[in-house]
């Protein structure tokens, strides 16, 4: 289906599913309490209410969140473009539709016919229920939504270069973010405030457990990502995280099918650091928008980092791999 | 940074490695103002000390090639001028043709007939 003829059905289901939460409340004015029970704790007792235009508003805009995201990727087409993202969209239009429409039939039946909202009980069952159907409209939606499995993905011509015998050929190249240095300094030097601060008796137990429970995996991700080093050779591509470069994230050569150059930037990834988008089978460590050297390995599986001169990286790696493959 | 280097090649380590560094400028895969790899990244490559990398860059600062910074590395400065480039490339024509039993003087002959 195309992208525009997706928009129209998220469209006009759209419409009917909002109907519905306006029309199904008006239908039952009559039979019910004003203000109305709107949360129950977890003894399934009302302990909160909302009048009934209010709670017609919320129960709109439960949905409405949906629905705009859903039409709003569904005009992006190409975000639509992998088999997951499809799944995901279908199943996400009718599974949140039948959740959003599920609460408010949950409301209204624990509402109807009672004389005050203290007196509407909402039996746990039908919560379930509603939570269960969700579920299940949503994969069978995403099912049959998927369409066709996504096509192999080609790539640019890789390039090459020439292997003189005698020689040895290595390549090199590391990528610094500044920000991420400049965050994870922050972060080491509010560690050590902490520390100071805890061992001073200011702060206590339960405080600097907090602390250092944020703040050291915070430090050395941020210090690891801040910078990455990468060296092709006869070996392969290895990747050495932070600035000692430690550790290493190795690619053998004889596991490489291809390398090559692309040009993107975090907005494609969805930030900075170690980043991965579910379908693309790519992880990428970005640093910096701009070009990027892109190892595809023989199982499909891609690794792509932001580094300078990535082209003679790729170069380097393809001219050993065409020695591994002919030897 | 692409480094090669020539296992055959009798000249001193440092000479060598500056001439690689000195190509891969002058290829323009770094620009000027462009932050190389530290010196540390290179000797670890190349599986040499980094003490032969870091006089191979000292050799390029004073050609006015490079520029150290405290607490920002070595980055570039300029381009290298192109008989420092062609000495290079004619020395790597000149190891060339030694692998195929030419001598310079015959180098120089097949020059003279291109010419």
């Amino acid at each position: 289906m195309t992208s525009r003829g997706r928009a129209v059905v998220a469209l006009v289901w759209g419409v009917l599913v909002t109907t519905v939460l306006i029309g199904l409340p008006l239908a039952l004015r009559d039979r019910l309490p004003d203000p109305l029970a709107t949360h129950w704790d977890g003894g399934f007792i009302p302990d909160g209410h909302t009048s009934f235009g209010g709670s017609v508003l919320a129960d709109l805009f439960l949905w409405g969140v949906g629905w705009a995201f859903l039409l709003g990727t569904a005009l992006r087409g190409t975000v639509l473009d992998t088999r997951l993202w499809r799944a995901l969209w279908w199943g996400f239009l009718f599974g949140w539709a039948v959740f959003a429409l599920g609460v408010q039939g949950l409301a209204l039946y624990a509402n109807l016919d009672v004389a005050d909202w203290r007196q509407a009980v909402l039996p746990g069952w039908l919560l379930a229920a509603v939570l269960g159907s969700a579920l299940a409209a949503g994969a069978v939606a995403g099912l049959l939504g998927r369409g066709e499995p996504d096509p192999p993905r080609d790539h640019p011509v890789p390039p090459s270069m020439r292997l003189r015998p005698g020689r040895r050929a290595v390549w090199v190249s590391r990528t610094t973010n500044p920000w991420l240095v400049g965050l994870s300094t922050a972060a080491l030097l509010a560690l050590v405030v902490a520390g100071v601060l805890f061992t001073t008796g200011i702060l206590t137990d339960g405080a600097a457990w907090i602390s250092l429970i944020v703040l050291i995996p915070l430090t050395l991700f941020g210090f690891a990502t801040s910078s990455i080093s990468a060296r092709a050779d006869e070996k392969g591509l290895s990747i050495g995280f932070g600035p000692l470069g430690r550790p290493v994230h190795r690619t053998p050569i004889g596991e490489i099918e291809a390398a090559w150059v692309e040009n993107y930037g975090p907005s494609r990834v969805g930030g900075w650091g170690v980043r991965g988008m579910p379908g693309t089978g790519r992880i990428t460590l970005m640093l910096r928008g701009g070009e990027c050297l892109v190892v595809r390995r023989v199982t499909g599986a891609e690794i792509a980092v932001s580094v300078d001169d990535a082209e003679h990286g790729a170069a380097l790696l393809n001219a050993y791999t065409a020695e591994t493959v002919t030897s | 940074m692409l480094l090669t280097l020539d296992l055959n090649d009798s000249r001193p380590l440092h000479d060598q490695v500056a001439g690689t560094i000195r190509r891969a400028i002058a290829d323009g895969s770094y620009a000027p103002g462009d932050r190389l790899p530290p010196a540390r990244d290179l000797a670890d490559a190349l599986g040499i000390n980094a003490n032969t990398v870091l006089r191979a860059l000292r050799e390029l600062r004073d050609e006015g090639l490079l520029e150290f910074r405290r607490g920002r590395g070595v980055s570039v400065l300029g381009r290298p001028d192109a008989r420092a480039v062609l000495a290079e490339a004619a020395r790597e024509l000149l190891a060339e043709a030694d692998r195929y039993g030419y001598g310079p003087e015959e180098v120089i002959h097949i020059i003279r007939e291109l010419s």
